[in-house]
């Protein structure tokens, strides 16, 4: 429906897209989760346990006293928030729409921590036609998606942090200039996404919603001590990457505590990804906090928990905007 | 009001503490800095006026913190190169002025700047004093001015000091404002005949003011000339001291102070004619006790039965007196002597209370006895007479009893001739310290009643007391309540949480107790918040080793302030 509708039925589509009024309703969590980062949707995850060494010879690595550990880590995140869901009505008919912020930026943490970048957006995610809204909290641009469907919509969000979470992380450290700084890491928070590159970054997973490995080598990630790694394996669903699991800090409670995964993009090449593997391990337990500081302790990093708190602060006061959203949808006029 | 403010900004005014019209907190921005005393101005624009308001206002407080931290072991972490965080500076600023007067707090977000020239005199309530005295300088050196119309009695009088001893420097910054109170020239053709009455309480500092400072170095002597005033001693002082004791001529006991001293001291007859004795009980304790109506019974007898010989002396009854004891002897006698006993002591007064009031006047007798007497020929030398600009009386050798004789003698002496004259011009300042000594808050002395008066009616009969004392809480309330200047040196952290200290606001009084010497802070009618101030280095010598012929001749440059004693 919409603008293929056919040359003639132009002006029609038109008017049926036209969105002539707005209805703004509070976000509940029971319209769905809008915090589910964590994409385990790899239930036919592909597993080549021995891309660094052969399953049987599984054992925790550590890396070399003396390698060089890199001297700028950069971390990058996003967050987001949906603010209000809004019913559009097209012609009578009404479809759903959700108005969100979004914010995305990037620690450097070098001799200081420093947030190099951040950015704050703010879209009106709904069918095509969607109009922007201009409020008093700031202009929520139209960004149509292809269902008005919760989950379509979400995804539409998280697609939107995805890409601004790309362009602060080239802003903080150019992409041409990755590969060649063997001193700089970047880190992502959350899995990696095939179909939103963040070049030659490292993907860091704090749950472990997925079984990925079993036998000798699963044993192997609860022998871990801090600061060591497991050899680096290869999981393909539908896009190939390199993981490695590694102990941030001492178990506590259980033997996986303490364990995050990190995921390399495939075509780093295994000698740079085990070089990868290898900062990680020594460098990522230095920002590892601890539980009276960070209820996900210790996998949630301090520079990511402190950019989070960082850019849910820009992201506004909730209740100024979801005010600013009633608002400006009191005065919503239809273009003419 | 045409002039606007050029300064650059040095800030905003946020959001996240509330602005209120009388304290708001302001931002300090990037590479700007905001010290306390600095004076801002910011502007807001209200809906049917066409010119902004201006709010004015004074730094009291600086807070700087870590944004982003939620821990105090976060610093750890900033430090460390691990938790991101950003530095922020805020200060808190106390309006003293809004102009026009529309009282609204600032918006937040809006434009602070730094007012200088024009409008830190707007700020300060400076532009509007018609005549103004310099007070001391401010931290960033500008000219702190004292009210003038609050000081000589047109609008308000006397000055009241606290602070605590040694450190706080009560009587320099008296000093120093008679001596800006008579070179500044506001006092116009007054100056001339302006005086000023100093009772030397503690050592021997000022004891040469009519000497220059050889410690005075370039620097203080800029200060001087930043405030307008000549960096020069005194030039009319006039020294007294207490007579020597056993000294039949009566020379002046003096320490390291010989030249251009007198010694002072009253005749038999004046203790009789001007009914002294109670002065010699001006104890707050005394006046509690059943002899008081000995003492007064006692002192009106002297009165009417002393007759002067001319010379000092007096007969009484024809017993001839020339000496303290000679005299409580005759009174001895009478109150002893069975006829004569109703007459000077009182009817139905008990042997009991007489012999009370006898053991204390025997008691005095080492205290005044060298201060009363007629064995000195030519005794008009001697009486305090106040004819240079400045009196200095040192009383520091004196037993306490005969320094509240002496100071409650003097006071009254100098109360009733001003009263007399029926003139307020010209005026008298009166610098007494330790006024809890003379105007305690519990109990009823002659001095505390003295002292009253000239609190109350000074105003009107130019009679100026610039008082001090360490703890105000311990003197009587009504001295205080009618200084319109109220200065506080270094106090005592127990002592500044009082009520009297109540006109300095919260951060005023934690500063209040680490001032340093030659440090005050000065509240006047006007403004609503008081001011720091520092003023320079004695220009006069104050003690034997500071004393030069020219200023500038010490070559050692040592703390100015160092060992200065009140």
């Amino acid at each position: 429906m919409g603008e293929d509708a056919g040359g003639g039925a132009g002006n029609a589509g038109e008017a049926m897209n036209r969105v002539e009024s707005l209805a703004i309703e509070g976000w509940s969590p029971e319209f769905g989760s809008p915090v589910e980062t964590e994409r385990d949707d790899v239930p036919a995850a592909q597993v080549d346990a021995g891309a660094e060494l052969p399953p049987e010879e599984w054992r925790p690595l550590a890396a070399a006293a003396d390698a060089p550990a890199p001297a700028r880590v950069y971390f990058v995140d996003g967050v987001r928030r949906i603010e209000a869901r809004v019913w559009m009505s097209h012609g009578g008919e009404p479809s759903l729409g959700i108005c969100a912020s979004y914010g995305a930026g990037v620690v450097r943490c070098g001799r200081r921590a420093e947030i190099v970048s951040a950015s704050v957006r703010r879209g009106f995610f709904g069918k095509a036609g969607v109009p922007a809204l201009v409020t008093r909290a700031g202009t929520f641009a139209a960004c149509p998606v292809a269902a008005d469907d919760i989950q379509q919509l979400v995804n539409g969000l998280q697609e939107r942090m995805g890409q601004l979470e790309i362009e602060v992380a080239e802003t903080a450290l150019p992409s041409a200039s990755r590969p060649s700084r063997g001193d700089a890491l970047m880190v992502v928070d959350g899995p990696l996404r095939g179909s939103q590159r963040i070049a030659g970054a490292t993907g860091y997973v704090k749950s472990h919603r997925v079984q990925y490995l079993s036998g000798g080598p699963r044993a192997t990630v609860a022998r871990l001590g801090p600061g060591q790694r497991t050899p680096v394996f290869l999981i393909q669903t539908t896009w190939t990457r390199y993981s490695w699991y590694l102990r941030l800090t001492e178990a506590e409670g259980h033997p996986w505590a303490g364990i995050v995964r990190c995921e390399a993009w495939h075509d780093t090449g295994l000698d740079q990804v085990k070089r990868i593997a290898n900062a990680t391990a020594a460098v990522l337990p230095r920002f590892a906090s601890e539980p009276h500081k960070d209820d996900r302790a210790p996998q949630n990093l301090y520079p990511i928990a402190g950019l989070e708190r960082e850019l849910r602060r820009r992201l506004g006061d909730t209740g100024v905007v979801y005010r600013a959203l009633r608002r400006a949808a009191d005065d919503y006029r239809p273009p003419t | 009001m045409s002039e606007h403010p050029t300064s650059p900004p040095v800030g905003r005014v946020i959001g996240t503490d509330p602005a209120t019209p009388l304290e708001f907190w302001v931002a300090v921005g990037d590479d700007c800095f905001l010290q306390l005393d600095d004076v801002v101005v910011v502007e807001r624009s209200l809906p049917g006026r066409a010119e902004p308001i201006r709010i004015y206002g004074m730094v009291s407080d600086l807070r700087v913190r870590h944004e982003g931290a939620r821990f105090d072991s976060d610093v750890f972490l900033i430090e460390d190169g691990v938790l991101p965080a950003q530095v922020t500076e805020a200060a808190k600023v106390l309006a003293t002025r809004f102009e026009p007067e529309v009282f609204v707090p600032p918006v937040p977000g809006e434009i602070v700047r730094k007012a200088v020239g024009e409008a830190r005199d707007q700020a300060l309530f400076f532009d509007g004093m018609e005549r103004r005295i310099p007070a001391g300088l401010s931290r960033d050196g500008e000219v702190v001015h004292a009210n003038l119309e609050f000081m000589d009695g047109t609008r308000g009088a006397h000055v009241n000091i606290s602070g605590v001893s040694g450190v706080a420097t009560k009587t320099s910054y008296a000093v120093f404002l008679l001596h800006s109170l008579f070179t500044s020239g506001e006092l116009g053709a007054g100056a001339h005949n302006t005086k000023a009455l100093i009772f030397n309480v503690k050592g021997e500092d000022l004891l040469f003011l009519d000497r220059p400072n050889r410690h005075l170095d370039g620097e203080q002597m800029a200060r001087y000339a930043t405030l307008g005033l000549p960096a020069t001693p005194f030039a009319s002082v006039e020294l007294w001291a207490p007579p020597r004791r056993g000294d039949p001529s009566a020379a002046p006991r003096t320490g390291s102070r010989a030249d251009g001293v007198t010694s002072f001291f009253w005749t038999l007859a004046e203790f009789c004619r001007d009914e002294l004795l109670p002065f010699l009980f001006a104890d707050a304790g005394d006046e509690r006790q059943q002899y008081t109506i000995v003492v007064h019974n006692v002192t009106a007898r002297l009165r009417r039965e002393a007759k002067p010989l001319g010379d000092g002396g007096v007969r009484i009854g024809g017993i001839t007196c020339r000496t303290f004891e000679q005299l409580i002897d005759v009174i001895n006698d009478r109150l002893e002597d069975e006829g004569d006993r109703g007459e000077w002591a009182g009817r139905s007064i008990g042997t009991g209370t007489i012999n009370a009031f006898v053991r204390r006047l025997y008691a005095s007798r080492r205290d005044a006895e060298h201060l009363v007497r007629g064995d000195v020929p030519n005794p008009g030398k001697h009486r305090i007479g106040m004819q240079g600009q400045v009196t200095v009386v040192d009383i520091a050798k004196l037993s306490r009893r005969a320094q509240r004789f002496v100071v409650g003698v003097v006071l009254r002496k100098t109360f009733q001739e001003k009263e007399e004259t029926g003139s307020r011009e010209p005026l008298l300042f009166v610098v007494l310290d330790e006024l809890n000594k003379y105007a305690p808050r519990e109990g009823h002395s002659p001095i505390k009643e003295i002292l009253l008066d000239m609190a109350e009616r000074g105003r009107s009969l130019g009679v100026i007391l610039i008082g001090a004392q360490q703890t105000a809480s311990e003197v009587e309330r009504r001295v205080i309540a009618n200084s319109s200047l109220r200065v506080a040196g270094r106090l005592d952290s127990a002592e500044a949480g009082r009520p009297e200290y109540a006109f300095l606001p919260t951060a005023h009084r934690q500063r209040a107790t680490i001032l340093k010497p030659g440090t005050m802070i000065l509240s006047q009618p006007e403004l609503p918040v008081p001011l720091v101030l520092e003023f320079p280095f004695p220009a006069w010598a104050t003690r034997p080793d500071e004393v030069g012929d020219e200023p500038g001749d010490a070559e050692d440059t040592r703390d100015p302030f160092e060992g200065l004693e009140e």
